[in-house]
């Protein structure tokens, strides 16, 4: 009897194990990418082609953050640049990007740490302590998450194409104002630099 | 007699399935070694004490804080891994670019830098968790202009560990990460047309 009994916690315990084991493998799905001529704004200079795409339904960064950035004071842009030229590379670095308000001075866009940083401090609620570690769990996931679905610095050579978001802060409680956002973009081994401006 | 036995014969399962889920894990950390072909030119590598010293901290006093100590791992591991993809390669401590630096016959200067790590969490100590480590290259030729800019991804997995042998998978973890990227960093420079253009 006391056997059966151990036995039976023994398979109970494992089955939770598993089940929360699975719970955080669950994966986040990506953002659907498609030609930069796709998104709500772009534009083309010398056989490049960039989109942007500012995602600020709700529902959509629940879907692919499992958060509400906004609440957090960001607004993630998917950006994709394609080099559409038949010869010549071009560089994207990443620390080049500027953006600001469409009528003023230009910032640099935080990076997926920084917003994930303001994701962390505002994420774990008080709670009972046999919630803690799932709360801990999903925001490290959110946070990391955020990191891998980054835009990063990259080469563009001849076809290729690159994508990522861009966290780009705004207001928290308040309409965001349109946001210029200024690409830089180098010719590989050379001085000559394409700037790509895009207002959304 | 069998009854009794059951739930110690649950447990060798159990642990028998942890410890091969473990070895399978581990093994999907290692990756594919670049291409035999090595490419014909002489290489500095930039590895500044600022670079080998790299750490990121995570987390809060909320969570689990830890801290990845990515800069000391990658300093043994990236000669090794790119002297497969060039002819010749030599360590510097500092940028042939910069005023107190020896003079070199480098055709190019491989310069890296750490842009961030990501880890998820565990909610029990048999949880696998996943860690990514982001390093960014910057690649410039004799005349300093740069001719090629990529960020590459090392990733691996681990379990989160408990309390005695948490440390020790988070050395597993980072190790492992870091070596994923020195290998996918040959991978890339290997392939890319940027550098194969400027070999004789």
């Amino acid at each position: 009897m006391v056997t059966n009994n151990l036995a039976s916690i023994v398979r109970t315990m494992t089955a939770l194990l598993l089940a929360s084991s699975l719970c955080v493998a669950s994966t986040i799905p990506d953002y659907p990418v498609s030609h930069p001529g796709d998104y709500a704004v772009s534009t083309r200079a010398a056989g490049l082609s960039i989109g942007v795409q500012p995602v600020e339904d709700p529902k959509d960064q629940e879907t692919y953050f499992r958060a509400e950035l906004k609440a957090k004071g960001f607004v993630p842009v998917f950006v994709v640049i394609q080099n559409e030229a038949s010869e010549g590379s071009f560089l994207f670095d990443k620390t080049k990007v500027t953006y600001g308000p469409a009528d003023s001075t230009l910032s640099t866009p935080k990076t997926g740490s920084r917003g994930a940083d303001a994701f962390a401090a505002a994420a774990i609620p008080f709670v009972g302590i046999f919630a803690v570690p799932k709360i801990i769990s999903n925001a490290a996931e959110v946070q990391h998450n955020l990191l891998k679905k980054e835009v990063q610095s990259t080469t563009l050579s001849p076809g290729k194409s690159l994508h990522g978001f861009l966290y780009i802060p705004v207001p928290k409680d308040a309409p965001r104002e349109k946001i210029h956002l200024r690409v830089p973009i180098t010719r590989a081994g050379a001085d000559e630099t394409l700037v790509l401006d895009l207002v959304f | 007699m069998l009854p009794r036995r059951y739930p110690f014969c649950f447990f060798v399962v159990l642990i028998a399935t942890l410890l091969i889920s473990e070895a399978l894990v581990t093994a999907d950390a290692q990756t594919v070694p670049p291409p035999d072909t090595k490419l014909a030119l002489k290489a500095a590598l930039v590895v500044t004490p600022e670079f080998c010293a790299t750490k990121f901290t995570k987390g809060s006093w909320a969570t689990v804080k830890e801290t990845f100590e990515v800069g000391k791992i990658a300093c043994a591991e990236l000669e090794p891994a790119l002297q497969k993809v060039f002819s010749s390669l030599t360590s510097v401590t500092v940028a042939p670019s910069s005023g107190n630096a020896p003079s070199t016959d480098a055709q190019v200067v491989l310069t890296p830098r750490f842009v961030d790590v990501g880890a998820g969490v565990g909610v029990t100590a048999f949880s696998n968790r996943e860690m990514d480590v982001f390093l960014e290259w910057t690649v410039k030729d004799a005349s300093g202009k740069t001719v090629w800019i990529e960020t590459v991804q090392g990733s691996s997995k681990h379990h989160m560990g408990n309390v005695f042998t948490h440390s020790k998978n988070l050395k597993l973890i980072v190790s492992d990460s870091v070596r994923d990227a020195a290998q996918q960093s040959a991978i890339k420079m290997s392939s890319a047309v940027e550098l194969r253009s400027l070999t004789p």
